[in-house]
């Protein structure tokens, strides 16, 4: 299978994925106890207006139809309108879209840059004391509470050591975006700055997403990595003299990679649509906060604009991960 | 308007001090940033659809009404209105403007910006639309000339004037240049701003909040340090706006934090905490429609079976004060001497025993988020099984609450819940919680009495204050009788607010978020 096949092929999926994702974002909203035309047209409409609102909004046509017409209105880009910003969907879900990456982004990159070479590490000493302490550590990365572990970042380094600052994601209210990613934004307009404010205020948040992220890859690059050292292909070029330093991060490191890039592209997907306690915690204005306020407020279009957001994110991610996986080992993508 | 008219007004008013006082033409210095760290999303600007204290901000800042409520005991002051009369029969309205207030564009404040903006008001049927539904019928609110607005009320409205300091006034001529298919600009004004308030919108993002410009020209002049700019930013963790409040980050927040979050405050040199006795009723909210809840003896093993005293010195660490009736101990309303029930577990099985249906699990509806509301379903759970009333705890947000209210077969059988301050006047209170004519919009109980409902018909149409002090009294008693719902405490407001900040002024109504009194401390 070339890349063309693989991505066709993915791209088939594609779509029954995200109807079955929209069949059920559909039929969640509708069980919830609530109203939705009643949301619409304000608490105090009569029984009339409800009326009108439910025919404007076919909220009083069968489930199916109701679907259907949703589905429509998705496929041209409609997600409708969020009953409390009065902004439709996609308009609510693009401005906050970039705060959410930029600090997913930033969270997965610094797992990689910690996880991988403390994985490479682990694997080559297996056993040893210092596998062990990582064993510890990671184990307890992924144990420990996020919005405990975001407070006692905050704590320490905005509190005790005034380091850091405390939430947000830059000081004051943010100026006009470019892309509204601040980082791109203050290298583009090459404010010094501003970058160096939009990293300090990157650095607790990015940390606290990437703590659980770095110890998923840390347990999965020594799998990795203690499956291929002792595989022939590492023993040939033991024999064939390669220095040891070639060996592991050339040759080992690509054939242990596989299942690492496979968990990096499933924890950046996770933390897309699941930042949302540390979204909170931070003040960070992003699609997790978004989502949070939605469902609190019962906004359905917004909830299921989100999902669905979230759903096509995740599936492109997928691909990309598939796509990076056949770049690094072809024999997985024949 | 004639002298028995001048003094009706004067009674109706009772509590309510109507005073052209509140300013001073003297010039302010020029002041610094003020950043308010706020619970709830400032998603929509709109001043006509928000309507909740917590987003008092956007409403009090931005926008100017008639009349204002200021200060603890409220006290109601001429704001865009310099004056009115009220017709004979009670039922005509005219406010005479002041000349001199203008929008944030430049344009004058008029007569027919008010009459516009009671008819979005009343169109959009959001907000504080349900205050004037019964009142005002569309068309009929008049502009008589360019400072003069008349309000011709379907009838006699002893509360109308208490509401006038929520009919927000909005610039016509530009809603109207942006209003889509006969929406009322609803979309537009959710994201922008067309006020003539104390401050004019600068940005406005709803992810994060909005910021304002001090507007120098606005009527009421400026004193002392006020603030050039204020933010209010939505901040949704109580521990992130606490260390941002303790840092020095934010100037102000909510004033209803968990008190132990009061306490911590309290600690800090740069924070001070203003408090005040609100009016902000904590109420167990009986829906009396349905079988067993109707029954008075069932409801009144209800109420003895409620631990007041603990609930208040160990969930409250006795940080707020009893309150046994509907209305809050600080309104006229309540008869002197009101007891209301206290926590006594042999009583309540006595009323048990009158109860002659089959006794079931009821069930009580928490507020998700609302850590009193949760712990107050939580400990009257184990007290009722003490008597062997089994109950279902269901925790909900306030959209799923409110949805299932506006059924009484939907509405759950007991929902924990405060009572704010729309309007300073106990038909607030006991008056929209039972009187029939509010079944569906601003009741919670579904309580249906025709004694109380007589009463309250009176009260609504009566010029005579005592009068209307004897009718609430006597539906507060009957209501108690009744054991109608269970009341708790009131609200203790505790704002916390940078110590270097002074001059806020804490109402009832706008919760301490009305900024333009606010200032630097000098020195």
């Amino acid at each position: 299978m070339n890349w063309l096949s693989l991505v066709a092929n993915r791209l088939i999926w594609f779509l029954p994925t995200m109807l079955g994702l929209l069949a059920i974002v559909f039929v969640l909203s509708r069980v919830v106890p609530i109203d939705p035309a009643l949301l619409a047209a304000g608490e105090n409409a009569t029984a009339e207006q409800l009326q009108q609102v439910r025919e404007r909004f076919g909220f009083d046509k069968p489930l199916p139809v109701q679907f259907l017409r949703y589905v429509l209105d998705v496929a041209q880009g409609n997600f409708g309108v969020s009953l409390f910003t009065q902004q439709p969907i996609i308009h609510d879900l693009v401005a906050r879209l970039p705060a959410t990456l930029e600090l997913t982004l930033v969270a997965v990159l610094i797992a990689a840059l910690v996880g991988i070479p403390l994985g490479v590490l682990c694997g080559l000493n297996r056993n040893s004391w210092m596998d062990h302490i990582l064993r510890v550590v990671t184990v307890s990365g992924l144990a420990v509470a996020s919005f405990w572990f975001a407070m006692q970042l905050q704590f320490l380094f905005s509190m005790k050591l005034g380091w850091l600052p405390l939430s947000g994601r830059i000081e004051g209210f943010p100026p006009t975006p470019v892309t509204n990613l601040m980082v791109v934004d203050a290298l583009i307009e090459g404010d010094g700055e501003m970058l160096g404010d939009a990293l300090r205020h990157l650095a607790l948040p990015a940390l606290t997403l990437a703590l659980p992220a770095a110890a998923t890859v840390v347990r999965f690059t020594r799998n990795g990595v203690i499956g291929v050292i002792n595989s022939p292909s590492v023993a040939y070029q033991k024999a064939m003299g390669f220095p040891r330093r070639v060996i592991v991060w050339k040759y080992v490191l690509r054939m242990a990679m596989t299942a690492t890039v496979t968990q990096l592209g499933l924890i950046f997907g996770i933390l897309l649509a699941g930042a949302v306690v540390v979204e909170t915690v931070f003040d960070w204005p992003g699609l997790g906060a978004y989502a949070v306020r939605s469902i609190l407020q019962s906004d359905y279009n917004a909830v299921m604009g989100f999902t669905l957001c979230t759903g096509a994110l995740f599936v492109f991610i997928n691909l990309l991960v598939d796509l990076l996986q056949a770049a690094i080992d072809p024999r997985g993508a024949a | 308007m004639t002298k028995t008219r001048r003094d009706a007004l004067k009674t109706v008013l009772g509590s309510v001090a109507l005073s052209s006082a509140g300013w001073s033409g003297a010039s302010a210095q020029s002041g610094g940033k003020f950043v308010y760290a706020n619970n709830s999303p400032y998603d929509n600007l709109d001043p006509h659809t928000i309507f909740d204290t917590a987003r008092a901000a956007s409403r009090f800042n931005l926008y100017d009404g008639l009349y204002r409520w200021v200060d603890n005991p409220p006290k109601m002051i001429p704001w865009l209105a310099e004056s009115h009369s009220i017709s004979g029969d009670g039922k005509v309205y005219t406010f005479k403007l002041r000349q001199n207030a203008r929008f944030h564009d430049g344009k004058p404040v008029t007569a027919n910006d008010v009459v516009y903006s009671i008819e979005r008001i009343i169109a959009l049927k959001k907000g504080a639309a349900s205050l004037y539904l019964d009142a005002i019928k569309p068309g009929s609110t008049k502009a008589l000339d360019a400072h003069t607005v008349e309000f011709n009320l379907s009838q006699p409205s002893a509360i109308f004037l208490t509401t006038v300091p929520d009919i927000l006034v909005v610039n016509s001529e530009l809603v109207k240049a942006n209003e889509r298919n006969g929406d009322w600009a609803e979309a537009w004004l959710a994201r922008n701003e067309a006020g003539s308030g104390s401050y004019a919108l600068r940005r406005h993002d709803p992810a994060v909040g909005w910021t304002g410009r001090r507007f120098v020209e606005h009527f009421a002049g400026w004193t002392g340090q006020p603030f050039d700019d204020v933010e209010f930013r939505t901040v949704l963790e109580t521990n992130t706006r606490v260390l941002g409040l303790i840092r020095g980050d934010y100037q102000g927040a909510d004033g209803y934090l968990p008190y132990d979050q009061i306490q911590r405050l309290k600690q800090s040199p740069n924070v001070q905490i203003i408090d005040q006795e609100s009016m902000r009723v904590f109420i167990l909210a009986l829906n009396t429609s349905k079988p067993l809840m109707n029954n008075v003896h069932f409801r009144r093993a209800l109420a003895y079976a409620f631990d007041y005293d603990g609930f208040i010195a160990n969930i409250m660490k006795g940080s707020v004060n009893r309150n046994p009736g509907p209305n809050p101990n600080n309104i006229w309303g309540t008869p002197p001497g009101l007891k209301g029930y206290s926590y006594n577990l042999d009583l309540a099985r006595e009323e048990l025993k009158k109860v002659t249906e089959p006794l079931r699990p009821i069930t009580i509806n928490a507020l998700a988020g609302f850590s009193e509301s949760e712990q107050a379903a939580t400990l009257f759970q184990n007290t009722l099984r003490q008597i062997g009333v089994e109950v279902v705890v269901e925790v909900s947000p306030w959209s799923v609450v409110s949805s299932r209210m506006r059924n009484a077969q939907t509405q759950a059988d007991i929902i924990p819940l405060w009572k704010s301050t729309y309007y300073v006047d106990p038909n607030n209170w006991v008056g929209e919680l039972y009187g029939t004519r509010y079944h569906g919009t601003r009741t919670f109980s579904y309580y249906s009495n025709p004694e109380i409902d007589r009463r309250l018909d009176r009260a609504l149409v009566s010029s005579d204050q005592e009068e209307r002090r004897k009718l609430y009294e006597e539906m507060t008693q009957i209501v108690s009788d009744e054991a109608a719902g269970i009341f708790v405490y009131n609200t203790k407001w505790y704002g916390p607010y940078s110590s270097k900040v002074e001059g806020i002024r804490f109402s009832p109504v706008s919760n301490g978020q009305d900024i333009r009194w606010a200032s630097l401390k000098r020195g």
